[in-house]
């Protein structure tokens, strides 16, 4: 059963934050991370009647927009270091949370894209979507102890790379 | 998403609260269904199709039709550029002709004249 427009309008506003996210923070670039999650809600279209519940149009979004971003580092040799700072600004400009250092969340989305893509994955999908090591296993087509690795070595690498340019943020700020 | 868990450390609880999902840039569910391969605008292509029908085998013939043109074209062009060259070539002919006889004749007349006057002029 093909979706209708008004379906398919309504599946495309319901989810867009969380596609457009992945693709975000994987690939470091809006315009990129556009194109890939347009692409993304038009495959769920040509997919449409393979999905059956809510839960599964989520999961199914969620893995299709992971692996086509990945598809897009790959292909185009991106390196999401050089736009991350343009719209981290852009995303933190104005946002002023209780208790939340906006300096600090934008040095850590940058560092983020400093990671190696089989570290950046793993990390993104457990705390921007929250999933545990096993739903990402699932989600990757990767062993759990894989996942758990990667995700280990990649939150290691971050920290060490915060500790060192925290210190420079605080100089910086001082 | 699951919900937070208690045994995240404070680097974590951070990198979680930096993480959180962005809004698109504005209009983005619009352009999605204006694409050209989104499912209302490749039906709105189909319907035009349909307004002007042509069947399988014409596109195929159609296409055949197209090429042979193109080559007809080029030959009949050809062809064509020959023909001017060899025109030009026979009205410098006819001029190169027309020029000599008058110089034969205009040398005939001299000759003739010297001849009148008593001159000798050797062959």
């Amino acid at each position: 059963m093909a979706i209708a427009d008004d379906e398919f309008r309504g599946l495309i506003e319901a989810h867009q934050r969380m596609v457009f996210s992945v693709a975000l923070r994987l690939l470091g670039d809006y315009a990129t991370a556009e194109e890939v999650a347009q692409d993304v809600f038009l495959e769920l279209h040509r997919s449409g009647e393979r999905l059956a519940s809510e839960a599964h149009v989520r999961y199914w979004l969620r893995r299709v927009a992971t692996h086509r971003s990945i598809d897009a580092i790959r292909r185009r040799a991106l390196r999401p270091e050089s736009a991350a700072e343009e719209w981290i600004e852009e995303q933190h400009a104005g946002d002023d949370g209780p208790g939340i250092d906006t300096g600090l969340q934008a040095r850590l989305e940058m560092l983020l894209q400093t990671l190696p893509e089989s570290m950046r994955v793993p990390v993104v999908l457990r705390y921007q979507e929250e999933l545990l090591p096993d739903e990402i296993a699932r989600l990757l087509g990767q062993s759990v102890a894989s996942v758990k690795s990667h995700l280990h070595h990649g939150l290691k690498l971050l920290r060490r790379k915060a500790a060192i340019t925290m210190k420079e943020y605080v100089r910086e700020s001082a | 998403m699951n919900q937070p868990d208690e045994s995240l450390t404070s680097f974590e609880r951070e990198l979680t609260r930096a993480m959180r999902r962005v809004d698109p840039p504005e209009g983005f569910a619009d352009r999605v269904m204006g694409r050209p391969d989104a499912p209302s605008v490749a039906a709105r292509s189909k319907v035009m199709a349909k307004v002007i029908p042509m069947p399988r085998r014409m596109q195929a013939w159609a296409g055949g039709a197209v090429a042979a043109t193109l080559l007809a074209s080029m030959y009949f062009g050809e062809q064509t550029h020959l023909r001017h060259q060899r025109e030009r070539a026979q009205l410098a002919q006819r001029q190169f002709d027309t020029a000599m006889r008058i110089t034969d004749q205009t040398l005939e007349h001299v000759r003739l004249q010297l001849q009148q006057a008593g001159v000798e002029v050797g062959n």
